[in-house]
């Protein structure tokens, strides 16, 4: 296994720049995932690293050796696509070999590589079939056996799970992860799903703009996000962004929301917001912090009630989502399915500011980092 | 691990290689060089070397004297030019319009799940795999006056039916039609046919629902959604016209007189056997003309539309 | 079948009305009376050829022979005279096939690699020339027939098959590489990524992977060429010597110089015999056959 080093690459097209330096760096055995909107520049950096595409600047070195310029296939990287790119002519033995023969390894040898992948993957019985005759489950563990069994320094993965169902999907999530675990590979994988991103990475990188937005372990990313777009990109349903006041009362600094009666909601770190008095900021709550008001948080220091109007409820089985507003922004609140909470109504919510952050209204940078 | 290491050592070296000069970058283009090569000499290259031709005086062999115009001048003062470019017009025209009808028509007649269908299709279709030569030696037979369709209907009991096209200056043109829509029709109805096979399905089950009939579904829904294919069928009929040579060669030879030359007929017989090399030249650059003419608003929106898929 | 099964699935279920009915019967009328329309030059043609010089002088087109009779077919192509010589066709029909075979697989070959180059390993330019050679379609191949007969005779192969080969691999390239570039386009670029990283290099990609999956569009190319070709005039007359004729100039000039009587009935069997090896591609092949013509035409 091996690290990957990536030195302020840029790639352009003509006069668009579609990576503006990025600078990443992973350890042997890290597993890094690539989030971010369609068109951010995940897949294009992807391609960088893999040698298919050339970068306009920069540096990108594998176990330590410059491979900005060299050919794809002396970088030792495999790939499992998107598109899971079988080979139609071949049958899963031969594709699972062919990346071996193409580097001349004897027949014997290729074989019993073949014979480990497909145990390990419970491809075996699909050797002598060709692609067309898998389905779409089969073919990924293809695809991913063709990968492993070249043992590359490093796998690159290009959304490799969002051609399968729902079910599926969730299935190979935990496979991969299980591999990952085993092997101990370098593993850098691209996807747009942020709960791939939160289940399987050790590093997520957010990318937004060709810029890598925050590079971080998933907990930070959640807990901490860089700004506005990271927050806003990872969690289901989103963060909540609250505007609110930045006031000075008798127990200092607090923050009023617009609420039917004003509320007031401490904030862990005053300081950070002694430059905004006076002023709206952005408070960002996650849903689970809004919940309906809870026994063994009662009189808890970041824990402050308050009267909301009840827009619309999303019963999700394990918890209902209570959709109010509060100055004009609709707020996400994740509470219990025995709380009532018709739509229309007054309830009553539990606030809990201890993990709150707050962005900067124009910036959209975190304020309080 | 054993595996990787052979291979990549070698060519790993610690400095970063600039992006120079790979071979494995030079051979997509090495691949495709004979091509363009061959293309820039003998595709533009000979337009503008017959270009150049049709501004000299050149007879027999080229010559580099140059007349400016003057062969173009001489070439639309020339009778059998001006009777081979009218009867291109008049061949052109009629030879697309029936194609067009009979296609169109036959291809919506045989989408109506038609039994034997292939068969049928098979028999439209076949001419279209026929040399011109034979096409127009048929032909010929067919209509010849003597012993063609004329007596076959003298015969049947139709004693003042006539048919004497073939010989007659005036109508000997339509004769080239005949030939030719027999050959191609079958053609158009094979692309209108692939085109409405590709129509959205759901497209005509909205149409059912909002109460069209279905010869309301043709007009209104199925056939404009066939445009492109129109265009595509115009554009290859009015290309075929133009290039039409062997089917004169073989049916009528021009004749009589120069009555049914067309374009392409005259070009070959002033270039190769009455050494008038120039004006030669100069009828196959307004031959090019006129398919540029067709072809270029064509690409146009083709290449257009593809930008926006 | 989206159109048709879609509109008529709600009729065919309940009962057709009398209108529906006649209107249903005049359709197959017409469609078959078409079908004789299309059928009857190749009937007639096949009917002469089986008549003695008399029977066609005194019956009708479609008056059947008195008896099977092929001697127009072995004079056709043993024995009539095709200008100066008197060997029948046979001679130029073999010549045909000197000239369609290499032409054929050489322009297939190249249209391949260029289709290969094209979809997968664009460069700078790739895109511009595709539609520089795409033009090349459709020139009027007047405006090359001079310079091209010059080029010949500098090269040496003027009026020979190599000559020939030449200028119909030149001129089929387009064409070719039309086919196998929109076939390509269909085919993901994934798969290329995937073997380059396995390895691959460029002819490895081209011999293992891509090669094996074109089936169709060889057969459909190499259809579509053979039909081109063996079926071309203007190149065959205007390039060819007396011993290379192709037969289509063969039989142009058998019909149109039977010096005497007008042999129509060996006119019919030589002009069969030359149609005969393209028919038969199309028999075989005709799905094939369509693609080509539908293909070249939709996307030209």
């Amino acid at each position: 296994m091996a690290n990957l080093i990536i030195e302020q690459v840029k790639k352009r097209y003509g006069s668009t720049e579609v990576l503006k330096g990025i600078d990443i760096s992973i350890k042997a055995g890290e597993f890094l995932i690539l989030v971010g909107p369609s068109g951010c520049g995940k897949s294009t950096l992807m391609n960088a690293i893999a040698g298919l595409d050339d970068v306009s600047e920069g540096r990108i070195m594998i176990a330590d050796r410059d491979v900005t310029y060299a050919d794809p296939k002396d970088r030792d990287i495999a790939m499992v696509f998107q598109s899971y790119a079988l080979y139609p002519n071949m049958t899963v033995e031969e594709n699972i070999s062919f990346g071996l023969e193409m580097r001349k390894v004897p027949k014997e040898e290729r074989d019993v590589e073949v014979k480990r992948v497909s145990e390990m993957l419970q491809i075996d019985h699909l050797l002598s079939r060709k692609p067309a005759h898998l389905s779409g489950g089969q073919r990924q563990r293809v695809a991913m056996g063709r990968a492993l069994a070249r043992r590359p320094q490093l796998y690159l993965f290009d959304e490799p799970l969002s051609n399968l169902d729902a079910k599926l999907r969730v299935e190979m999530r935990t496979e991969i992860k299980k591999l990952h675990q085993k092997l101990g590979t370098t593993i850098v994988y691209v996807t747009h799903d942020q709960i791939e991103a939160m289940t399987l990475a050790d590093r997520i990188a957010v990318m937004k703009d060709g810029e890598v937005q925050q590079l971080g372990s998933p907990q930070e990313i959640y807990d901490n996000p860089a700004n506005l777009f990271v927050a806003g990109f990872m969690g289901s349903p989103a963060m909540n962004f609250i505007p609110a006041t930045v006031v000075s009362t008798d127990n200092g600094i607090m923050l009023e929301l617009a609420t039917k009666t004003p509320t007031l909601l401490p904030f862990p770190k005053k300081e950070a917001l002694n430059a905004y008095l006076g002023k709206e900021i952005l408070l960002g709550l996650r849903p689970e912090m809004i919940t309906e008001p809870q026994h063994h948080k009662e009189g808890l220091e970041f824990v402050v009630k308050s009267q909301v109007n009840v827009e619309v409820t999303e019963p999700m089985g394990a918890d209902t989502m209570v959709i109010t507003r509060i100055n004009d922004s609709e707020i996400n609140c994740r509470c219990h399915p025995a709380y009532p909470a018709a739509p229309g109504s007054d309830i009553e919510l539990m606030f809990d500011t201890s993990k709150a952050v707050a962005f900067d209204k124009n910036s959209g940078e975190r304020i309080d980092a | 691990m054993t595996i990787k290491a052979s291979s990549l050592e070698s060519k790993a070296t610690p400095a970063a290689q600039a992006k120079s000069f790979s071979l494995a970058d030079f051979i997509p283009k090495l691949v495709m060089a004979p091509t363009i090569v061959v293309t820039i000499i003998c595709m533009y290259g000979y337009m503008i070397w017959t270009a150049v031709l049709s501004m000299t005086n050149s007879r027999m062999l080229p010559s580099y004297d140059f007349v400016g115009l003057r062969q173009y001048e001489r070439l639309f003062e020339n009778d059998r030019w001006i009777v081979a470019l009218t009867n291109l017009g008049i061949f052109g025209a009629l030879f697309i319009l029936i194609c067009l009808f009979l296609g169109v028509m036959l291809a919506i007649f045989l989408d109506q799940k038609i039994r034997n269908e292939g068969a049928i299709r098979t028999i439209y279709l076949y001419p279209m795999a026929i040399s011109f030569i034979v096409t127009g030696t048929a032909w010929k037979w067919l209509l010849n006056p003597t012993n063609g369709l004329e007596k076959m209907m003298v015969d049947w009991g139709f004693e003042s039916f006539t048919f004497d096209w073939l010989v007659n200056p005036d109508k000997v043109v339509y004769c080239l039609v005949i030939a030719a829509v027999w050959q191609a029709s079958g053609f158009v109805m094979a692309l209108f046919l692939a085109g409405l096979r590709g129509v959205d399905g759901d497209l005509i089950k909205a149409a059912n629902l909002d109460g069209a009939n279905i010869f309301t579904t043709y007009r209104r829904i199925i056939l404009p959604s066939l445009k492109p294919v129109f265009f595509s069928a115009v554009v290859i009929l009015s290309h075929i016209a133009i290039k039409s040579f062997d089917l004169v060669a073989a049916l009528t030879n021009g004749g009589p007189g120069y009555s049914s030359d067309l374009p392409a007929n005259f070009m070959y017989a002033h270039t190769f056997t009455r050494s008038q090399i120039g004006l030669g030249s100069a009828s196959a650059m307004v031959m090019l003309g006129c398919v540029l003419a067709i072809l270029i608003p064509y690409l146009y929106s083709e290449l257009r539309g593809e930008r926006h898929d | 079948m989206t159109s048709a099964n879609t509109m008529n699935s709600s009729s065919s279920r309940r009962q057709k009305t009398p209108l529906e009915h006649i209107l249903r019967v005049a359709l197959y009328i017409c469609l078959l009376g078409m079908a004789a329309v299309y059928l009857m030059p190749f009937l007639v043609m096949f009917l002469t050829s089986l008549k003695d010089v008399e029977e066609i002088r005194s019956g009708t087109l479609l008056s059947l022979p008195g008896s099977l009779n092929f001697d127009a077919w072995g004079k056709a192509w043993g024995g009539a005279c095709t200008g100066s010589s008197c060997n029948g066709i046979a001679p130029y029909f073999m010549n045909s096939f000197q000239i369609v075979i290499p032409a054929v697989l050489i322009s297939t070959i190249i249209g391949a690699l260029n289709g290969y180059v094209i979809s997968m390993w664009k460069f700078k330019g790739s895109d511009i020339f595709f539609g520089a050679l795409l033009i090349g379609c459709f020139i009027p191949f007047q405006v090359i027939l001079l310079p091209m007969a010059r080029t010949l005779g500098w090269l040496g192969i003027a009026n020979t098959t190599t000559g020939l080969v030449f200028v119909h691999v030149v001129y089929g390239v387009a064409f070719t590489t039309l086919f196998f570039r929109n076939f390509y386009q269909g085919i993901p670029s994934d798969l290329i990524k995937a073997a380059r990283l396995d390895g691959a290099g460029f002819f490895t990609i081209f011999r293992r992977i891509i090669l094996p999956i074109s089936t169709p569009i060889i057969v459909v190319t190499i259809i579509w060429q053979f039909t081109q070709i063996w079926n071309d005039f203007l190149f065959g007359v205007a390039f060819s010597g007396f011993d290379t004729q192709p037969v289509t100039v063969a039989l142009n000039n058998l019909v149109n110089t039977s010096f005497g009587g007008k042999e129509y009935n060996v006119d019919m069997a030589a002009a069969i015999l030359a149609a005969l090896p393209t028919l038969l591609v199309y028999v075989l092949a005709g799905k094939y056959f369509v693609r080509g013509l539908t293909a070249g035409a939709v996307k030209g």
